[in-house]
């Protein structure tokens, strides 16, 4: 960590810059992700609305979605956002193959949610034009699928990156951005997982 | 000085209050003729924001027209103004007039609103101030109008037959003072119907007795339409699979223009027809008539353009066709 | 008694750092915030025109009551592709534009905290603008469904392609909105993190301040009708039916999602024209910003309030009685912050030292209307009045007040005022003064005729009219014509002093804040070094300097 610092001081002086990139980077991150919550608070009431108002909201011959599988997909992804943040906390200690160890960790289990979500999509007996259910279930799972799989796509990167020497020396921006990411994932699924799951 | 002061303005606001105040009569003479009670309400509020609004801008650019005439810098007067900051009193009452003026126009819509009750009984608000129901009444028959709140769901059911239980809120006041007629709206790409329940006639022009409460029950096949009469001042859109309430009361024999006014694609322009608000005698004679009406297929301005070659100088592109003509007893 | 020295009035600045005769720049990929907002500002004015061309059609189908320039379905192309290219095409990007060029001079850094985001944020608004115009080309024609693109409306596939206008307008948006966010993420990251020493909030100029509260909305806007307007792509490309009735979907709630957004973005639009309001009239009343702690504030309270007003645009939808009355409220609480600025800037000019050269006269201009607009906009928030006037030109009437009158005179007036900044030439103030007067009386011509219009009920978005209107369209159409007309001298102003050899003073107008402390135009990273501001940004009159000496 030392030797960052003092790297980061020398950058500064020598290019006479009074703002700290790192810094604005996170902070531009944070307001990103304040906004995407926006879309997916947008999707939220609208499933709200529909589920309160729409006549028939279930297609014909479903009686309910399955819980179990989802509950455990929900219990792996949510504990990866505990794996991915020691895996920060080792590169904090500048401990590179511990870090490298929780990535896997986190990715694998990262990508077990996505395939648990795969076979739970092929098993249903709707789909996405069955009317407004089936859409709003595929539109919102789909979307943070989406999100989802970006996190690992941006977990391996870091992963990769890991490898490059001195890739650390400026600061863990890529790192403490996937890890925010990751969790911002996280907390999106947890409501979902409520409205669509448990909210009966 | 200083009540030199006071005088001036005084004398300034007062004049400024006059000419508001004519300005805001002139508003009558802008709008079409008052041929519903809801008109009347309207008039009224509309005069009163014009007047308010007259005070407020003629105010502001007065103000301002005075500073563009009198405080002109001279051309080789490079020198700065006074270097006024600000006025923590000044911010305070030009903060408090508004909120105040909010709450006033906001007040007054919402009784103007509560009296033209023109989303029917279901859509009531269920927040009253009584007290200022009272002080605003200006439609002849606004006591019963105001009333509408009271109907309950199974009521508004039944009430299409007038056949109303007489419980607790009991709707047989309302009808015998103001009787009230259904009538069902269809509108479709490009074209209005109207039912009439009781003899099964229908129209593609909308016939009304005058000083009945008109109660129309509106639906649409295809895409979003509005229901619009500029001289009644009302307009409700029509959402497809909803059935959608809508009330107001004719108070003057005549011809008005129908309008839609929910954009609803290529030939939403041609989308018109006429209101004819009769006498109740009138009214039944035409009813009777059409009931013996040979069922015919309507005109339509739309299926005609659409069915013609184009002439225009530019020409477009492929459009979606009119939906199935009306067959009709009466245009 | 002033800080800036009469004896500096009309002498030419030093030599510029560099010389802007390097086109070629504006037509590439630059990080320079400079160029970046230049090209803004020109993509965006031509945009303008195109807008402008549709109108001038639109009014020359309206001057008779029948339907006879244009088909039906051309003018309904027409009327969508104007509303959405003056949106999406001209307010927008030259509002980023001028944020663009503006906010890193004025808070004293060196560029924008992402420069190379700012780049694609740009170059993402051709792509938009292109598409659009590329939808005239495919079967069916462009978008005829209005900017709201309403359902099941804009459902309606009549070629039953895939690609067809409707599709391409999503896609056009979306990138625009696209790029609109990464424009607010570097925004407000700039204004957060990069301001000069000394810069504290209530030092920097109002613009900033109205520039960040934009921005805001954008953030919390756009995302949400991204989602709306997802669902609708899914709904005419996937046979989803999120919005089609005849499905079991709810087109009502396309409304929430378009207006949740389209409202707020009306403030995102006048926002930094309040801005530029903020920075003429002291300059040119020679008077500080009169209560400017509260200016400032009201900016964000009109941030706040913005997000719940929406309904406004819906109370004759399928909306509940108890939704039209509480947002009738909400909205009419939109006029105590702006209120709060209109009271700020007569009393700025009050008493002041006018001069009126074609910044101060656009300005004024736009105030007025302005005050007109708002006061019009108060009227259509009161339920039983918009119950009539809704869909009519009243409505017309009023946006056109505010978009025209206000913020597209409002840009001129940026325009006039930064000039000189912006291209180290003075433009002709003959010229200026021509384009200010024909486009006063123009708007007028063109846009107060339309309220008595729908006061007596004439609908918007229609190609023929009954004859009883005739005669107010006519005199509207003349006022278009005339402000189309009003455009020439402008650019003709622009290319010719653009043009002329003769450099402009460092700061003509004698106005106080760091942008007019560097060169016309500023050297390529803005400041030699980074100024230390001690004082505050209106400081007319007073003789306190703005920035610390330098060692
Ligand atoms: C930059 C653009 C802009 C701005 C700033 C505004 C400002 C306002 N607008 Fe406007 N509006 C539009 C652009 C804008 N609007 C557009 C584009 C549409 C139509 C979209 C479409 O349908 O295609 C529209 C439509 C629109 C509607 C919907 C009409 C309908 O479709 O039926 C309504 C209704 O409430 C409304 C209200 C207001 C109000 C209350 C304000 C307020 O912000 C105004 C506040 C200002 C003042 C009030 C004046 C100054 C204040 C004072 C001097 C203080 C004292 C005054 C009082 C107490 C009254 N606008
Ligand atoms: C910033 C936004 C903005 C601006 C600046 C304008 C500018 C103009 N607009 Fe508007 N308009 C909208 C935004 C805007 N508009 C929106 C959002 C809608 C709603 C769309 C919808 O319903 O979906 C609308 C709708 C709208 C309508 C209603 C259409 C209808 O409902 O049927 C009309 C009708 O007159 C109109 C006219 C004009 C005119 C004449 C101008 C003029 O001010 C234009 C002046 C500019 C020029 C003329 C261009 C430059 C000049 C030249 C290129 C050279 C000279 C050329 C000639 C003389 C021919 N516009
Ligand atoms: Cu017919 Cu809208
Ligand atoms: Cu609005």
């Amino acid at each position: 960590m030392d030797s960052s610092i003092t790297n980061e001081e020398l950058h500064h002086s020598e290019h006479e810059h009074t703002h700290d990139e790192e810094g604005n980077k996170m902070f531009g991150f944070i307001v990103f992700l304040l906004s995407e919550t926006f879309i997916f608070l947008g999707f939220f009431t609208g499933y709200i609305v529909y589920k309160t108002t729409t006549p028939n909201w279930l297609p014909p011959g479903v009686s309910g979605l399955d819980i179990r599988d989802p509950a455990i997909n929900t219990v792996v992804l949510v504990s990866s956002s505990f794996v991915i943040y020691l895996a920060e906390r080792a590169l904090l200690r500048h401990d590179l193959l511990k870090f490298r160890q929780y990535l896997i960790v986190s990715i694998s289990m990262g990508t077990y949610f996505l395939v648990g979500q795969g076979i739970e999509w092929s098993h249903l007996s709707f789909g996405f034009t069955t009317g407004v259910f089936g859409g709003m279930f595929y539109l919102l799972t789909g979307f943070h699928g989406l999100h989802v799989l970006t996190g690992i796509l941006l977990q391996i990167i870091v992963f990769g990156r890991s490898y490059i020497p001195g890739n650390y020396d400026t600061g863990h921006f890529g790192v403490n951005s996937t890890s925010l990411f990751w969790h911002f994932v996280d907390v999106i699924w947890i409501v979902l997982f409520f409205l669509i799951y448990i909210w009966k | 000085m200083k009540i030199r002061k006071i005088l001036l303005l005084s004398a300034i606001a007062i004049a400024l209050t006059a000419v508001s105040l004519w300005i805001g009569n002139q508003a009558y003479s802008w709008l079409p003729p008052q041929a519903a009670a809801e008109s009347q309400l309207f008039d009224k509020l509309f005069s009163f924001l014009v007047t308010l609004g007259a005070f407020i801008f003629l105010g502001v650019t007065g103000t301002l027209m005075y500073s563009v005439i009198f405080h002109r810098a001279a051309k080789y007067d490079f020198s700065d103004g006074p270097p006024i900051e600000g006025s923590i009193k000044l911010e305070i009452v030009w903060t408090a007039i508004p909120i105040f003026l909010v709450f006033w126009i906001a007040g007054y819509s919402y009784l103007i609103y509560e009296q033209m009750g023109i989303q029917g009984p279901m859509e009531a608000v269920h927040i009253h101030i009584p007290i200022g129901m009272k002080s605003a009444s200006a439609a002849p028959l606004h006591k019963d109008v105001v009333k509408k709140h009271r109907y309950t769901k199974k009521e508004r059911k039944h009430s299409k037959t007038q056949k109303t239980h007489t419980g607790k809120n009991s709707l047989t006041t309302i009808s015998t003072v103001m009787p009230v007629e259904d009538i069902e709206v269809h509108a479709k790409q490009w074209a209005w119907i109207f039912r009439y329940p009781k003899t099964g006639v229908t129209s593609t022009k909308l016939h009304l007795p005058v000083n009945h409460r008109i109660r129309l029950a509106m639906q649409s096949e295809d895409v979003l339409h509005g229901f619009y009469v500029p001289a009644f001042r009302v307009k409700q859109d029509i959402i497809p699979k909803r059935n959608i309430n809508f009330e107001f009361t004719p108070i003057l024999p005549g011809k008005y223009r129908l309008t839609d006014s929910e954009f609803s694609g290529t030939y939403f322009a041609t989308m018109q027809t006429d209101v004819i608000v009769e006498s109740p005698e009138d009214y039944k004679k035409w009813l009777a008539e059409a009931v013996d009406g040979k069922p015919r297929i309507a005109n339509n301005q739309a299926a005609s353009e659409y069915a013609q070659e184009s002439k225009k100088l530019i020409k477009g592109w492929a459009s979606v066709a009119p939906a199935q003509a009306s067959v009709v007893n009466s245009d | 008694m002033t800080n800036i020295p009469v004896k500096n009035i009309g002498i030419t600045a030093e030599i510029p750092h560099y010389k802007p005769t390097n086109w070629k720049r504006y037509f590439s990929f630059s990080t320079d915030h400079k160029v970046i907002g230049i090209q803004y500002i020109v993509t965006a004015f031509i945009l303008f025109l195109v807008g402008g061309i549709f109108a001038m059609v639109m009014r020359g189908e309206l001057i008779t009551p029948e339907s006879d320039l244009v088909d039906r379905n051309v003018y309904n192309a027409l009327f969508t592709m104007h509303g959405t290219v003056m949106l999406f095409g001209w307010t927008f990007p030259i509002l980023t534009g001028f944020s663009n060029y503006l906010v890193p001079l004025m808070i004293g850094a060196r560029d924008m905290a992402f420069p190379r985001l700012n780049a694609v944020a740009f170059w993402m608004v051709p792509v938009a603008a292109i598409l659009l115009m590329v939808s005239f080309f495919v079967p069916g024609g462009p978008a005829q469904a209005g900017w709201w693109s309403y359902p099941p409306v804009s459902l309606q596939n009549p070629t039953g392609n895939l690609i067809n206008g409707q599709v391409i307008w999503l896609l056009a948006v979306a990138i625009s909105g696209v790029s609109s966010i990464m424009g607010a993420v570097n925004f407000v990251t700039t204004i957060f993190k990069m301001r000069a020493p000394g810069m504290t909030f209530f030092r920097m100029p109002i613009f900033v301040w109205n520039v960040m509260s934009a921005q805001i909305i954008q953030l919390f806007g756009l995302p949400v009708l991204t989602a709306g307007a997802v669902m609708l792509l899914l709904d005419l490309t996937v046979g989803t039916s999120f919005f089609d009735p005849a499905k079991g979907g709810n087109p009502v709630l396309f409304q929430h999602f378009f207006w949740f957004y389209s409202h707020p973005a009306v403030y995102v639009i006048i926002l930094p024209v309040f801005g530029v309001f903020s920075e003429i009239f002291p300059v040119f009343a020679r008077k500080p910003l009169f209560g400017y702690r509260i200016v400032a504030i009201s900016s964000l309270l009109i941030t706040a309030v913005s997000a719940i007003v929406w309904v406004h645009h819906m109370y004759a939808s399928g909306t509940a009685g108890w939704m039209r009355l509480l947002f009738m409220l909400t909205t009419m609480f939109v006029s105590v912050p702006t209120g709060i600025k209109v009271f700020a800037w007569t009393a700025t000019i009050w008493g002041g030292k006018l001069r009126f050269d074609t910044p101060m006269l656009f300005a004024l201009g736009a105030l007025i209307f302005f005050v007109f607009a708002g006061i019009t906009g108060i009227t259509l928030s009161s339920v039983p009045i918009d119950i009539h006037v809704n869909n009519t030109y009243y409505v017309v009437g009023h946006f056109h007040y505010v978009l025209y009158g206000t913020v597209t005179m409002g840009m001129f007036a940026a325009i006039y005022f930064w000039f000189s900044k912006m291209t180290g030439r003075m433009y002709y103030e003959g010229l200026g003064q021509l384009h200010f007067w024909l486009s006063f009386i123009g708007t007028n011509l063109n846009f107060f005729p339309m309220h008595p219009l729908g006061l007596q009920g004439m609908l918007r978005r229609v190609s023929s009219y009954a004859p009883e209107y005739e005669v107010w369209n006519i005199i509207s159409s003349i006022g278009a014509f005339m402000l189309g007309v009003s455009i020439l001298p402008f650019i003709l102003n622009m290319i010719g002093s653009w043009m002329h050899d003769k450099p402009a003073p460092k700061n003509p107008w004698r106005a106080i804040g760091l942008e007019w402390q560097v060169s016309s135009p500023p050297p390529v990273e803005n400041f030699d070094e980074i100024p230390v501001v001690i004082g505050e940004p209106y400081a007319y009159g007073k003789s306190e300097p703005l920035v610390a000496e330098r060692k």
